[in-house]
């Protein structure tokens, strides 16, 4: 009895310095303009308050931002809730666009339509003009010609991940780079018969990334992770409108070439489950496969870990596919601020917006998310920026030591994006192939349209959707491992998808357009 | 002693009516109950209102209980669509196989447990049976797809250096779904459940044993006259609430082991709404398969609970 | 139960079969274990080009050294402490007192309250309603919201309410008769007789407060995050992101061994846990013992 006294007094007193605690936590500075604010938290990039850029825009700004990190795994959800309810909604969210839900909840009005404010956003319309974005920023208005976000900007949009190979084997092999699809089957060829237990092509993260950065060559963007939402429809881009991708011509092409690489034992057949990033890497380091698509940043870990003698990865600008060289396509316009409807309640609701405009969008903040305080991180002679020793002399490399320690260049943060300066951030190697990539030519295509569906609409498109997204992955996975046979089943795959509805949902996009 | 008893006494001649009697006597039992029953009025009744959802349309941003009565349009479109009912198949399969396969064991393993001589040994398989539960569905997932890989895992590099198969791909194969589902499960679980059973054990009287010894039981005979009975209560409760959960298996398990090409019985009701429901912000849809699922379970336990008293004499009520 | 006097050698065989059966499952239990103890003290390097098995390959530390300076883990962790010892504290109390009364048929009105309690775990509200309710009563971004919602879990309830219905009910009409009233033989009756009962589900909803992080999520604020929720983003933070078609989510790649160092640190401490309440395990009080 008497340790359970004890205990209960233990547990009061933890209790009662907790809400102390809190009490304290709450008591407000007394400054022009405070907000609070959702962030999207990486577990790779854990935010931290004290990150110089975090101080430094706040200061310029003269704003007192709380900033609300949520792991970004759960993200969504949090952000759902609050604008759902409207109850304990943050005054500002970051890392928005107005796809899917939330683009019914911006017209049924839990979502500021900022646009309506432009005269409170200065820095940001100066932005949009300098890089001549007019026409991206009409393409994120809704069905009422307004748009609720401040989208991230970026005037060329980066090669940041492609087809990756072992140069080392081209270069023993006397095997010249590939350029199209025909040569990257030769490679995989050659090195099949070298190592006939190997799979020489491996995926990550299952094969979505696969078929979102090889999938646009073939003139198609499909599947549960393509660009843009329908799945089951790709973007015709001279006509500028939908065709119905999945029981297409372009896609039965697609899907031969990588059933045939499948059959040939060159793809490696591990691809259903979720390829974890170690897997992943084991793979690539031991040999097991030496090409894959993946990200640039991916491959120093690799590098630096295999034992192989001479390992070295290299990322070659896109193969050219029969539509084409392209990659993954890529919208100049990335996710943004967002504003919930209850901030406009605030009697400093102008003051917040504005505070916000300059902290993310003014030519001094911006700079400051990409490469940190001029005197602290870099210095600036002539123009050309140099990065203080102790980020050049990182082990991880400049950008990710300045992602960690700085707070720079994350992308829930960083607003404005020019290729020119974000290039100083990596080594010359990168910017020589996105160099000969931007030479190739529209490599990058803009991401298909989201029609301007309201939420009956919304419904209506869900309902054919999920079908359809199931029936076409079912069938996809079937022809790619040669449970299907694509001469013979091809037409049965096309009946089938056309009886639930593909042609009425491809209608459906293209009338909302 | 004596005196207070004759007060009480009294005191029940007085109270004529058999409800005011029953409320004197029971007053302190009622009282308990006051602060634990407003709970559940509170927080598990008042959101109950929500499910009018599934016969109101949900506009998001307009109101958290829907804008306008569509009857039982949400119910239709789940009854009409093959896909649930596929679903609804693969989830009844599949929980009827994992309780079939997977219900005895923690009873097994707790009896077992009880049989061990040595105190130090039960204490530490004890503890390290009931580890496993605590590695998250998603490293579970990732730890079979290791063992189970066919170019790296334990299970093929067996299967092919020594008895010169070829590798299976299990994690894609719809044949082993179901039992990778069971298996893995019964591995995280079995120690886990079987602390109910052991604390079951833990109160039968020993003088039970003690009788059966002297009767000439062997230690098999003991566990079937004695601890099988006397944890018997505690099975039948066991297995009636996990009758009433046949249609809820939870989705985070199976949509990490879903994969296209074993969707035929891998899509249960569960990933079937977190898709449609949830993934299109449809909760209206989402709640009508859940009332639906609740009252299916309803009935199921309320079935179950009827047969075990019909049986047993004992149920959860 | 030190009962078996048995020497037979039937019974000696099957004591060998158990030892077989227990030791069997000994070891599955405890290899994942070992393996992942193993990845988190190992180098990347050794992990990745497939060297490590059982026994850490180039020792390190690094791991657990990232996981220990993540922004306000440490805090997270108290936090998870909190909720788990006063959630617990609360949610035995709430349940003992409706168990108990619930355990007793001949209570008017005893099947209408068990019903309740049985239609409400086939009916819940949903994420609106509830976090609605939540707010409106003021709870959100208290610590309480993710305590005072979850006092009784019905399963944990019925659990009790069986194990009470089994305790013989001569002591406590003895009891009863010399004048002790119900809310007297509760504490010095019948929890002294439940002791493993009430360690059961006690360590349930210890387990539970502990890995709960989806409402710590949606209720609270980033101080008061529970330390299950970062570590959850981290083990699966890129797996449930993979919808998202965004670079940075797929590139979000942690090393296996951190992964691995966070699994051992969210679960060693509730692991260690059951160890100390096993007593109640073994030494339970029997009847005889009170009896006399």
């Amino acid at each position: 009895m008497k340790k359970a006294s004890i205990i209960v007094l233990v547990l009061l007193g933890t209790v009662a310095m907790l809400f102390a605690q809190a009490a304290k936590e709450q008591a407000v500075s007394e400054v022009p303009v405070e907000f609070s604010m959702y962030y999207s938290d990486n577990a790779t990039l854990p935010f931290k308050d004290s990150w110089l850029t975090v101080q430094e825009t706040a200061k310029i700004a003269n704003a007192t931002v709380h900033y609300e990190a949520i792991p970004i795994a759960d993200y969504s959800t949090k952000v759902s809730l609050a604008l759902n309810t409207q109850t304990n909604a943050p005054d500002v969210i970051l890392y928005q666009t107005t796809a899917g839900e939330n683009q019914s909840l911006a017209l049924n009005g839990a979502i500021v339509p900022i646009s309506d404010y432009s005269e409170w956003t200065p820095n940001f319309n100066a932005m949009v003009e300098k890089y001549n974005m007019q026409s991206d920023i009409n393409k994120i208005r809704l069905g009422d010609g307004k748009y609720y976000y401040l989208p991230s900007l970026t005037d060329v949009p980066f090669y940041d991940g492609g087809i990756i190979l072992r140069q080392d084997y081209l270069e023993k092999k006397g095997l010249a780079a590939p350029k199209t699809y025909d040569d990257l089957y030769k490679i995989l060829k050659a090195y099949k018969a070298d190592n006939p237990t190997s799979y020489p092509l491996t995926i990550l993260a299952g094969p979505r990334v696969l078929y979102r950065m090889t999938m646009p060559a073939f003139g198609v963007s499909l599947g549960r992770n393509g660009s843009g939402g329908s799945r089951v429809l790709s973007w015709d881009y001279e006509k500028l409108e939908f065709f119905e991708g999945a029981i297409s011509e372009e896609f039965k092409a697609y899907i031969s070439f990588f059933a045939k690489l499948y059959k040939e034992g060159l793809l490696d057949p591990e691809m259903a489950e979720p390829i974890d990033g170690g897997t992943w890497s084991r793979k690539m380091a031991t040999g097991a496969s030496m090409a894959t698509w993946a990200y640039y940043d991916q491959i120093g870990g690799v590098t630096a870990a295999s034992e192989i003698e001479g390992f070295k990865l290299q990322m070659y600008p896109a193969l050219e596919g029969p539509a084409g060289a392209h990659h993954q396509q890529k919208n100049r316009l990335g996710s943004g601020i967002m504003f919930p409807t209850k901030t406009t309640k605030r009697s400093d609701f102008e003051q917040i917006v504005r505070a916000v405009d300059k902290m993310f969008f003014s030519e001094e903040c911006s700079k400051i998310w990409c490469i940190g305080v001029k005197g602290v991180t870099y210095t600036e002679e002539n123009g050309k920026i140099k990065y203080s020793d102790e980020i050049m002399n990182a082990s991880e490399g400049i950008y990710k030591y300045m992602q960690l320690a700085y707070g720079c260049g994350s992308d829930v943060t960083q607003m404005v994006w020019v290729n020119a300066r974000e290039m100083t951030k990596y080594d010359e190697n990168y910017a020589a192939i996105n160099a000969a990539v931007e030479a190739i030519g529209d490599v990058i295509q803009y991401i298909p349209p989201t029609p301007k569906f309201d939420d009956l609409k919304a419904e209506e498109a869900g309902m054919l959707l999920t079908p359809l997204a199931d029936k076409f992955e079912v069938w996809c996975d079937a022809f790619l491992t040669g449970k299907k046979s694509i001469d013979k089943d091809w037409d049965t795959y096309v009946k089938e998808m056309k009886s639930i509805g593909i042609e009425k949902f491809c209608t459906l996009y293209n009338a909302n357009l | 002693m004596i005196f207070k008893e004759k007060r009480n006494e009294t005191l029940q001649i007085r109270l004529r009516s058999p409800l005011q009697r029953h409320l004197f006597r029971y007053w302190q039992l009622y009282l308990m109950m006051i602060l634990p029953f407003f709970y559940f009025i509170l927080f598990k009744y008042i959101p109950m209102f929500g499910n009018i959802l599934a016969f109101r349309r949900y506009r998001p941003g307009l109101g958290p209980f829907g804008t306008e009565w569509v009857g039982l349009r949400y119910f239709k479109m789940f009854f009409k669509d093959p896909a649930f009912w596929r679903a609804f198949r693969n989830t009844l399969t599949l929980s009827v196989l994992n309780i079939v396969f997977t219900f005895p064991l923690p009873i097994i393993f707790a009896i077992m447990l009880n049989e061990l001589r040595s105190r130090n040994f039960k204490k530490i398989v004890q503890t390290i049976s009931y580890m496993p539960r605590f590695i998250s569905t998603v490293v579970v997932i990732a730890i079979l797809s290791e063992i189970l890989s066919p170019s790296s895992g334990l299970l093929n590099r067996f299967l092919v250096d020594v008895m010169h198969k070829t590798p299976t791909y299990f994690m894609n194969d719809p044949q082993y779904f179901r039992p990778i589902y069971i298996f893995s499960g019964a591995w995280q679980f079995t120690g886990w459940t079987a602390i109910i059973y052991l604390a079951s054990i833990t109160g039968i009287n020993s003088e039970l044993y003690e009788a059966a010894e002297i009767d000439g039981a062997n230690r098999f005979q003991q566990i079937w006259n004695v601890t099988l009975p006397s944890i018997l209560p505690t099975i039948m409760v066991m297995l009636i609430l996990e009758v009433g959960r046949l249609l809820s298996l939870g989705f985070e398990k199976v949509l990490l082991m879903y994969t296209p090409a074993n969707s035929e019985v891998s899509d249960i009701i569960d990933t079937l709404v977190y898709r449609t429901g949830l993934a299109n912000q449809n909760y209206s849809y989402a709640t009508a398969i859940g009332l639906f699922s609740g009252i299916i379970g309803l009935i199921l336990v309320s079935s179950a609970n009827r047969i075990s008293r019909s049986l047993t004499g004992d149920g959860i009520y | 139960m030190a009962k078996v006097k048995d020497t037979s050698i039937s019974s000696r065989i099957f004591d060998v079969m158990i030892w077989l059966v227990m030791a069997f499952m000994l070891i599955i239990c405890v290899v994942p274990f070992v393996y992942m103890i193993a990845l988190s003290l190992s180098s990347a390097k050794a992990i990745i080009n497939g060297k490590v098995s059982f026994w850490p390959v180039e020792l390190n530390l690094e791991a657990y050294s990232k996981i220990f300076t993540y922004p306000n883990f440490f805090r997270a962790y108290g936090n998870t402490i909190f909720y788990t010892v006063v959630g617990t504290a609360i949610a035995l109390v709430m349940t003992i007192l409706f168990a108990y009364p619930l355990s007793k048929s001949y209570l008017k009105g005893h099947g209408f309250f068990t019903k309740v309690v049985i239609f409400s775990m086939y009916f819940s509200g949903g994420l609106i309603p509830n976090y609605l309710l939540i707010s409106s009563i003021g709870l959100t971004g208290t610590r309480w919201a993710i305590i005072l919602p979850f006092a009784i879990s019905q399963f944990n309830l019925i659990i009790l309410i069986n194990f009470f219905k089994a305790l013989p009910t001569e002591i406590e009409e003895a009891a009863l008769i010399d004048g002790i009233g119900y809310f007297g033989i509760l504490p010095r009756i019948i929890l002294p007789l439940s002791t493993a009962a009430i360690a059961t589900i006690g360590l349930y909803y210890a387990v539970f407060f502990w890995n709960d992080w989806f409402n710590g999520l949606i209720y609270l604020n980033t101080p008061q995050y529970p330390v299950m929720l970062f570590l959850r983003n981290i083990v699966n933070g890129t797996m449930v992101v993979g919808n998202a078609s965004s670079a940075s989510a797929d590139t979000a790649m942690l090393g296996i061994s951190t992964k691995s160092a966070v699994i051992i640190t969210s679960t060693l401490p509730i692991i260690i846990l059951y160890p100390f309440l096993q007593k109640y395990f073994v030494k339970g009080l029997t009847v005889g013992s009170v009896k006399g």
